[in-house]
């Protein structure tokens, strides 16, 4: 893969020089086949503990990525490699064409130019909010109205004084951030950045964090457990199970149409209802639905995917056309409700659906459900193997 | 929620997987770490090579005689008397300080501890030298209690100030009345520094040589003492010194049994209400009186009989003299010392606290076997042994004296070092990375001014235990070399009481003054710096 005549990777990624000058020189013919990050099988393991075992990553220049895990998952793990700071057992990291790790190669975390924003922020308690932001540049000259600039970029003007313990949980995380693009890295690490803060400030600062990596121009992987927030902020999300990607995808398709039912729950609330498929419809208990992938075979055995907000539910009064449900309870959430319904179907499982405004609907109230839009479906699973849903409920199922 | 059967929420989905990721150390630091680990035990080593060169017939022929019983005796009985009051009077004096609304408790918690700073050798020697009551038994059980209460007060204080009040509260809505609950709860809470205060304060009296010394009160290391450097009797000091040895582990060995297996948990993160104070009302006057009595024996006796000597004696010209020369040997010896402890501290320290690992925890418990050996123990092995097996090397220089001091208070230094240490995690040297700086700019501009002032700290703690060091000293100090403490005890062993007073004022301001700095540098740091922390 290496090619000889190509300057090394070091020399390409000393930043030294462009890191105040800014500007980049001609971009090198790329070593591998993409622009952006790219990871290659890479694997990873912490004793007899397998923690990676090979990921394969691809996101574009410039893009707002989303690695979304489960603890243990292996997240922080890849980030950790990303940055640097780990070095794989296996497998290719490579920025811009250039490689930054492989079997023979490790760039050292300082020669990246990848920025590494951690869950704590990790600022220098020693040092002022100028100080920390200021870190990583090494000239003088224009040092403060650089810094002066990045802090305005992240909403902090006036606050070089302060030491970090004077900052709020927000606020040191837009620090952490400001220091991070500084240096004007080519990709930003956040690790869960936002876990730590208060469910009425991460909205805020979720959004200057967004607005201030765009103008960076730099590529972001944010690393989360939290589904809303990949979902609502990243233009790709790149889910991570067991240590490898599972699906890499933009988020609507993720939600609408995920690779298999444990994703689909993961990412969000979902019923799974059996029927059979007809090419681009399918018969299920819940009437006959409108499928997204419109190629199916005849009469296969299929689970199909509705989630709560695709279930209209109007009273029985209504009369509408629909299936027959009876509400079991009710949970609300202000903005909308979620109801769990179960159908006169005795074997059929209970399902949820998502009820927007002021509608009423009281344990044992009878409704009538209807599923609205296309909807996703994936082969059934041969017979012997537990019902889609079955499973699912343990979790859940100590009553009270 | 027994409905919501196929909604499940994300993070059931996946199985949470224990996140491991312990790193290794890197080999030099476990070397680092190893190496000193062994230079740690030289002295345990080397003792049980004098005791073999003896053999273990002669050996054994030597413990069993009716001398080491008395020994024993004397030893065991003070022990426990001492330990007993200090618990008493250490954990309620620190209650009292941290938890009831006694009024000038800064002052009061300021005079609590300076006794702490006062060697025990001259607070024996101010007792002593006005009173005739004050010898044998009683005598050693008073200067002794009140010399070394404050090592239970400390860690209790700290302890107490960290404690979480919702569990009083808790307690007290339990049904449980204000006595049950300061016993049950607050006791309980405080049960740890309790017990590694006490386990403190019994090796400070296995170790004690000089106020026992002169208070006429023999117990095994008085004991070794005489039979090493005024009879010249080595087998039998190798002897005891093994016997005091064993019991010095047994002390050790009692902490982690008592501590038990509870730990202090809390769910949530929010921030700490602060700990509603108990209202003292009627009781208020009794209790400064009696603060008052305790405040002015620890520290108002010894230092007032001090001062007293000094201008009773009328002070000679030469006094000034050899002051200053044996302060400068004490400053140059103790300076040197606490150099070479924190520097030998810093390996281990990194290794406990950035890497877990059992391997690291087992490196670092066995530092604290050095606990176990007091001064005149290790004095007296690395000086036989210098001599008899080293071809002198070395014998009769400063060096001795220093690695002697460096050995004895490494788990003192250990203490500082590893609090300044956790001041510095990884991830912040992590983050300096990842802005392009190189390891040796990461070093200056993040480590250093991190751990610096905890370094510091602990550099002045080992130089304050090691001025105040008369056993060793008096072992190692160079032929025709006085330190401050071998010139008090040279004039004290004289009776010129009058010449030995200034020396006696010197070290208390030098001790006495910085201690107060440092406890207040400790007090900040989180309460589990205890011994076996």
């Amino acid at each position: 893969m290496p090619e000889p005549d190509a300057p090394t990777g070091t020399d390409r990624l000393a930043f030294s020089e462009a890191s105040t000058g800014g500007a980049s020189t001609a971009e090198p013919a790329p070593l591998v086949a993409t622009q952006g990050l790219t990871t290659i099988d890479l694997h990873k393991a912490f004793g007899d503990h397998a923690v990676l075992r090979g990921v394969d990553l691809t996101v574009p220049d410039g893009a707002f990525a989303a690695v979304l895990g489960a603890s243990g998952s292996g997240k922080t793990t890849l980030l950790r490699i990303l940055a640097g700071f780990e070095r794989p057992d296996r497998g290719v990291v490579a920025v811009g064409g250039a490689i930054l790790d492989d079997d023979h190669h490790h760039l050292r975390a300082e020669r990246r130019r990848i920025g590494y924003v951690s869950q704590e922020g990790s600022l220098f308690p020693h040092l002022t909010v100028e100080g920390n932001v200021g870190f990583g540049l090494r000239v003088r000259e224009g040092r403060e109205a650089a810094v002066t600039e990045l802090l305005e970029r992240v909403g902090l003007s006036g606050l070089e004084r302060r030491y970090p313990h004077e900052l709020s949980g927000g606020q040191q995380q837009r620090v952490a951030l400001a220091r991070a693009l500084a240096v004007r890295p080519r990709i930003v690490l956040l690790d869960e950045p936002f876990a730590s803060l208060d469910a009425g400030l991460r909205a805020s600062v979720r959004a200057d964090v967004r607005a201030a990596v765009q103008r960076s121009g730099a590529t972001a992987v944010l690393v989360t457990h939290d589904q809303e927030e990949a979902l609502s902020l990243a233009d790709v999300v790149a889910v991570i199970r067991d240590g490898a990607i599972a699906q890499v995808a933009s988020p609507r398709d993720l939600y609408e149409s995920p690779v298999d039912p444990d994703l689909a729950r993961f990412v969000g609330e979902a019923n799974l209802v059996e029927g059979t498929s007809y090419g681009s419809t399918a018969e299920t208990p819940l009437g006959w639905l409108e499928l997204r992938d419109g190629h199916r075979p005849a009469r296969q055995q299929v689970v199909v995917l509705v989630r709560p907000e695709q279930l209209r539910v109007t009273p029985s009064e209504g009369g509408g056309p629909g299936v027959a449900a009876r509400v079991v309870e009710t949970g609300f959430h202000g903005h909308d409700s979620l109801v769990s319904l179960v159908t006169e179907d005795a074997a059929a499982s209970p399902m949820v659906a998502r009820v927007v405004g002021g509608m009423r609907l009281e344990a044992g109230a009878q409704v009538t459900i209807k599923v609205a839009g296309k909807v996703h479906c994936w082969p059934r699973p041969p017979a012997g193997e537990a019902a889609p849903g079955a499973p699912a409920a343990e979790p859940e199922g100590e009553p009270g | 929620m027994t409905a919501t059967g196929v909604a499940v929420e994300p993070a059931a989905a996946v199985d949470p997987m224990v996140r491991a990721r312990r790193r290794l150390p890197p080999l030099f630091l476990l070397g680092a770490s190893g190496a000193v680990a062994i230079a740690l035990l030289i002295p345990l080593v080397f003792l049980l090579i004098e005791a073999s060169g003896s053999g273990v017939g002669t050996i054994a022929h030597l413990i069993w005689r009716p001398l080491t019983a008395t020994l024993l005796w004397n030893t065991v009985r003070l022990t426990v008397v001492v330990t007993a009051l200090c618990a008493v009077i250490g954990t309620l004096t620190a209650w009292l300080v941290e938890c009831t609304d006694l009024p000038g408790r800064r002052i009061w918690a300021v005079l609590l501890v300076i006794p702490f700073a006062i060697p025990d050798f001259v607070v024996s020697f101010g007792w002593a030298s006005i009173s005739t009551w004050v010898q044998g038994f009683q005598g050693a059980v008073l200067v002794m209690t009140l010399a070394v209460y404050p090592l239970v007060y400390l860690p209790v204080a700290a302890s107490l100030r960290g404690a979480d009040p919702g569990l009083e509260d808790a307690a007290r809505s339990l049904g449980l009345g204000r006595v049950r609950t300061f016993l049950r709860v607050t006791i309980g809470q405080a049960r740890g520094a309790i017990l590694g205060g006490c386990v403190l304060v019994a090796l400070v009296i296995l170790a004690e040589y000089g106020a026992f010394e002169i208070l006429g009160y023999q117990t095994f290391t008085t004991e070794i003492f005489t039979e090493f450097q005024i009879s010249f009797n080595v087998s039998t000091a190798c002897a005891l010194s093994l016997v005091l040895v064993v019991l010095g582990c047994v002390i050790l060995g009692a902490e982690p049994v008592g501590r038990g297996r509870g730990r202090a948990v809390r769910t949530g993160a929010q921030a700490q209400r602060a700990l509603r104070r108990h209202r003292l009302g009627r009781a208020t006057l009794p209790v400064h009186a009696a603060l008052g009595v305790l405040v002015v024996l620890a520290l108002g006796v010894p230092v007032g009989a001090s001062a007293y000597w000094m201008f009773a004696g009328g002070v000679p010209f030469l006094t000034g003299v050899s002051l200053l020369e044996a302060g400068w040997h004490t400053a140059l010896y103790s300076g040197l010392a606490a150099a070479l402890a924190t520097v030998l501290a810093l390996p281990v320290a990194l290794l406990a606290v950035r890497h877990s690992g059992r391997g690291g925890r087992l490196l670092e418990r066995s530092t604290y076997l050095v606990l176990a050996m007091p001064g005149i123990v290790i004095a007296l092995a690395i000086s036989y042994f210098a001599e008899r097996y080293a071809g002198g090397f070395g014998y009769q220089s400063a060096m001795l004296l220093i690695a002697a001091y460096a050995i004895l208070f490494f788990p003192l230094a250990l203490v500082g070092v590893r609090a300044s240490v956790s001041h510095a995690p990884v991830a912040l040297e992590e983050a300096a990375r990842s802005l392009g700086r190189r390891p040796d700019e990461v070093f200056l501009r993040v480590t250093l001014p991190l751990i610096g002032p905890g370094l510091a700290a602990a550099f002045c703690l080992v130089f304050l235990a090691c001025a105040t060091e008369l056993t060793a000293t008096l072992v190692l100090v160079p032929t025709g070399v006085q330190t401050l403490a071998t010139q008090f005890w040279a004039y004290q062993q004289n009776l010129s009481y009058g010449q030995a007073a200034p020396f006696a004022l010197v070290i208390i301001a030098i001790a006495a003054v910085p201690s107060y700095v440092l406890a207040r540098f400790f007090d900040r740091l989180p309460s589990r710096a205890g011994i076996a922390s």
